[in-house]
């Protein structure tokens, strides 16, 4: 056996190729699967709760604005459209006009409190004393309690006769805080729900510019130091501007939270008294769960998704500018 | 130097001030819960309770409250198991794969957490209602994948992406497939990424209080924020009760919570900052 056809060779080779072969292809078919195929399997449950969920809701609220739906649309299925007439409702309405306004002044009051405290008690945790690791951890505790809770003990801590808020104003000597009544006044209502709010969105703000603060190069503030710059000088003219995309980020999302306020509200005033601390989630819930009136509903819905992107586009402007 | 050492004596009030600020309403709505009757509605409150009362606990498992934290719990759990099976299926493919209208999706990801609820809950009400699902475990558990699983992809991505690729394909040229990669590989590396996110996917649909006040009318479906609402509603408020339901309501949450703070607060930060 010392020659061999050279055609038999040919074909050992080919057969032998092809064995080798095999395993590549089914190789190259799975990839095929991998690459074009299972992204889409592992993205669809994602996809469909995205579609349906959220985009088909929210396209779906801009389509009832338009239209007369209602309690009767309700039983029937059927609702007519109606173009503008819910929005003119809406905007011509006098006590929902008042609840933009007053929507974006407790929004803006609250964002502006938040970031008050929030950077004060990220001053304080940046300071080192004694038990400050301690008081790191006890300022997230507001954040970790529920907001029906906070909203609950709240009113609780504000309640007119045995409430120890008004106790500790009167042992402050402000004895006109007496068996004083906070949700009985528009303005002393707010001012409490104000507080709660503020409560449970500080740790998030101090906590972040904490973080923030680390970021910042020892030299650059031991520079300004040494060139003479105070405490003051170097958080006005150094922490703070390296810190802009970090503060307007949680002014940001600051206003989402407190322009969206709703289970706070609901417990501890539910709007009252006489509507007077409606904010425009608590008005659409009205409009829609309590006077069945979906298309006037979905309009002041719609409207107040627009003012909250007004709102978020006009900070990112002024930073922009100021920056440049 | 005078100026220093003024501020630095002032240092240790203001702690204890704000320290008093974040745990002082926790501590009364305890203290509440397990106070005496007589030393509730008192002219001047009392700190120290003279006794510890644990009854009214007692009586609130004994009651309809058990129920309700089942309900909440029921309803948080299969969230959590659901939302976050779909999160890390879909966040894995949107850290690895080249997709189109990748970006897309991912904005309308995150835009979700800008949405007030209100603007998804009507036309939500409205399919339940022809649906026949109000007043069902189904309702509440639907509507909180809306507002969980967009959050919960978007920061499962993050833990994915920075698991290194070398990984996966070692395991592929060893010949496993690229789901036996996932599953085998991946999934396990991303565990404490996961038991975060879904820590924080129980936490939301535990506290979530619009839809389940909405969708369910059913006394016994009733989750627990819901029930403490209702108890405020009674003529005379008994104070005791609804601090002790509080009680009850908050703890697992601020357990649960300060086990994942910091992914929290790094998730919260890094999505606003890369959207």
């Amino acid at each position: 056996m010392t020659t061999r056809l050279p055609q038999e060779t040919h074909r050992r080779d080919a057969m032998r190729a092809a064995v080798r072969l095999a395993p590549l292809r089914r190789r190259i078919g799975r990839r095929r699967f991998d690459d074009k195929i299972l992204p889409w399997l592992l993205l669809g449950p994602a996809l469909v709760v995205t579609l349906g969920l959220i985009l088909f809701p929210v396209i779906r609220t801009g389509w009832l604005s338009f239209t007369d739906a209602g309690l009767s649309s309700l039983v029937t299925g059927e609702f007519e459209f109606v173009g503008l007439q819910n929005y003119s409702g809406v905007l011509s309405d006098g006590h929902l006009r008042g609840v933009f306004v007053t929507t974006v002044v407790f929004g803006l009051a609250c964002v502006a409190g938040t970031m008050v405290v929030g950077l004060g008690v990220a001053l304080l945790l940046d300071q080192t004393f004694r038990g400050r690791r301690l008081l790191g951890i006890l300022v997230l505790l507001p954040w970790a309690v529920p907001q029906v809770a906070a909203g609950v003990t709240w009113r609780w801590m504000f309640n007119d006769q045995y409430g120890v808020v008004n106790w500790l104003l009167v042992k402050g000597g402000l004895t006109g805080f007496e068996g004083f009544s906070w949700f009985n006044d528009r303005i002393t209502a707010f001012v409490a729900i104000g507080i709660v709010v503020v409560w449970q969105s500080f740790p998030f703000v101090a906590i972040s510019l904490l973080a923030g603060f680390r970021t910042i190069e020892e030299d650059l503030i031991d520079a300004a130091r040494v060139d003479g710059a105070g405490w003051f000088q170097r958080l006005r003219y150094i922490t703070l501007p390296m810190l802009k995309p970090l503060v307007l980020v949680l002014i940001i999302i600051s206003t989402i939270w407190d322009f969206k306020i709703f289970d706070q509200i609901y417990v501890m005033t539910k709007g009252g008294p006489a509507r007077s601390t409606e904010v425009l989630s608590i008005a659409v819930w009205r409009e829609a769960f309590t006077k069945l009136d979906f298309g006037p509903a979905s309009a002041l819905a719609i409207l107040m998704f627009f003012v909250l992107a007004a709102v978020t586009l006009i900070y990112v402007r002024l930073f922009r500018e100021e920056v440049s | 130097m005078n100026r220093r050492s003024a501020a630095r004596a002032l240092l240790y009030p203001t702690a204890a001030l704000v320290g008093l600020f974040s745990v002082g309403p926790f501590l009364w709505m305890v203290l509440t819960a397990i106070k005496p009757q007589h030393e509730i509605s008192t002219k001047e409150p009392v700190f120290w309770p003279s006794e510890v009362v644990l009854e009214r606990f007692a009586s609130l498992f004994g009651g309809d409250f058990s129920r309700y934290l089942f309900n909440s719990f029921l309803v948080a759990a299969a969230t959590v198991v659901i939302g976050v099976t779909i999160a890390a299926l879909a966040g894995y493919a949107l850290a690895r794969f080249d997709l189109p209208m990748k970006r897309y999706l991912l904005l309308v990801m995150l835009s979700v957490q800008m949405f007030p609820l209100v603007v998804l809950i009507i036309p939500m009400f409205m399919v339940m209602r022809s649906l026949d699902l109000l007043d069902t475990y189904f309702a509440l558990i639907i509507s909180y994948l809306a507002f969980t699983t967009p959050l919960a992809t978007w920061i499962l991505r993050g833990f994915f992406i920075s698991i290194p690729r070398e990984l996966e394909e070692a395991a592929m040229v060893d010949g496993a497939t690229r789901m036996g990669a996932i599953v085998r590989v991946i999934m396990p590396l991303a565990g404490p990424g996961i038991a975060a996110t879904s820590i924080l996917v129980f936490i939301s649909a535990w506290n979530e209080f619009i839809f389940a006040l909405t969708f369910i009318n059913d006394e016994t479906l009733r989750t627990l924020p819901v029930a403490l609402n209702s108890l405020l509603g009674r003529a005379t408020a008994d104070w005791g009760t609804i601090m002790a339901g509080s009680v009850l309501f908050t703890l697992p949450i601020v357990i649960f919570f300060l086990l994942v703070h910091r992914r929290m607060t790094e998730g919260m930060i890094s999505g606003a900052v890369k959207g």
